[in-house]
C-alpha cells in the first residue's frame, strides 16, 4: 500500500458537518455568559481600585504586620522613667491649685458683694514715692 | 465583550473545523458540544483574546485542542477505563450510503480512537485541515520535528490497523 495513496484515501474521507442547530444555541449561550459576567457599577469601582495591583496591597499589608509585630516586641518603659513621670504629678497638681486660687480671687473681686465690702486699706507705697509727694506738697 | 457580529463571523468561519478536530479528539458529540460552547463563551468574555493574532484558525484550534485534552484527562480520571471510551464512539466522519465506504470510515474512526490524543490531533490537522508541520507545531506548541514524528507514528499505526480493509476495498 503506497503511502501517498493511503494518505490520499484518508484525506478524502468527508468529515461530519456540525449540526446546524448548534449555532444559535452556542452563540446565545456565549452572549448570555458575557452579559452575566459584567460586574454591576456599584460594586465594581472598588474592585477596579483594588484588584489591578493586588501585590501592592499585599505588600502594604505585610509591612503593617511587621510594624505591629515590632511594636509589640519593644520592651516596656523603664521603672525610673515611670517614677520620674510619677514625680511630676504633684508639682503639676500644685500649679493647678495655685491657678484655681487666683481665679477664685479674681471672681471674688468681680462679684457684687465685693463692691459693698469695706475698702481695703491702700497698699503701702514705696518710700521713694511717698518722699517725693511730701516734697511736692 | 466582542461585538456580536464578530462572534457570528468567528463561528461561521471556524466552527466546522473546530468541531471536526474536537470530534476526532473526544469521539463524543456531547463533549464536543460542551467544549465548543466553552470556547465561544471564553471568546465572548475576553474580546481581546484575538488581538494581534495573525492566524485565527490556528489559534482557535489550539484553544480547542487544549480544552479537549483537559476534558479527556478529566474523563480518564473519572472513569479510569480507556476501553469504555473506545466503545462509546461518535465518529468524526460523515455517514456514507455505500457499505464499503461506511465500513472503511467506521474502521478509520476506531483506528483513530486507538491513537494517543496527541498523535490523533497531529494526524487530523495534517490530513483534514491541510496544515503544514510548521503550522501544526505552532498551533499545538510543539517543535516541527515532534509534529512530524507524531504524524509518522500515527499514520503507521493507522496503516497497520486498516491495511486488510484497505486492500480489500481498494
Amino acid at each position: 500500500m503506497k503511502d501517498d495513496n493511503f494518505e490520499e484515501r484518508l484525506r478524502r474521507q468527508p468529515l461530519r458537518p456540525i449540526p446546524s442547530e448548534w449555532r444559535g444555541e452556542i452563540l446565545g449561550a456565549a452572549r448570555a455568559a458575557a452579559s452575566s459576567s459584567r460586574q454591576p457599577a456599584s460594586t465594581s469601582w472598588w474592585l477596579e481600585w483594588l484588584w489591578p495591583c493586588p501585590r501592592a496591597w499585599a505588600g502594604l499589608a505585610a509591612a503593617w504586620i511587621v510594624i505591629l509585630a515590632l511594636q509589640y516586641q519593644t520592651p516596656p518603659p523603664r521603672k525610673a522613667e515611670a517614677k520620674d513621670h510619677a514625680n511630676d504629678q504633684p508639682s503639676k497638681t500644685m500649679a493647678i491649685e495655685e491657678r484655681r486660687r487666683e481665679l477664685f480671687e479674681v471672681l471674688d473681686l468681680l462679684s457684687p458683694t465685693a463692691a459693698t465690702a469695706p475698702a481695703k486699706p491702700p497698699a503701702p507705697r514705696p518710700r521713694g514715692q511717698a518722699r517725693s509727694e511730701t516734697a511736692a506738697a | 465583550m466582542a461585538a456580536p457580529l464578530q462572534l457570528d463571523r468567528l463561528y461561521d468561519d471556524h466552527a466546522q473545523a473546530i468541531f471536526a478536530l474536537l470530534m476526532n479528539l473526544t469521539r463524543s458529540e456531547a463533549d464536543t458540544r460542551d467544549i465548543l460552547q466553552e470556547l465561544f463563551i471564553k471568546l465572548a468574555r475576553s474580546p481581546g483574546l484575538l488581538n494581534g493574532v495573525r492566524d485565527e484558525r490556528a489559534f482557535l484550534l489550539r484553544l480547542a485542542h487544549n480544552l479537549a485534552i483537559d476534558q479527556i484527562r478529566r474523563r480518564l480520571t473519572r472513569e479510569k477505563n480507556c476501553q469504555s471510551l473506545a466503545d462509546d464512539l461518535d465518529s468524526a466522519f460523515a455517514v456514507s450510503g455505500h457499505p464499503d465506504e461506511s465500513a472503511f470510515r467506521l474502521a478509520l474512526a476506531e483506528a483513530l480512537a486507538e491513537l494517543p490524543a496527541e498523535q490523533r490531533a497531529v494526524v487530523h490537522l495534517k490530513l483534514w485541515e491541510g496544515m503544514t508541520f510548521e503550522e501544526i507545531a505552532s498551533a499545538l506548541a510543539l517543535s516541527v520535528n515532534t509534529a512530524a514524528s507524531r504524524f509518522r507514528y500515527g499514520l503507521d499505526k493507522l496503516r497497520a490497523r486498516l491495511r486488510p480493509l484497505y486492500d480489500e476495498i481498494k
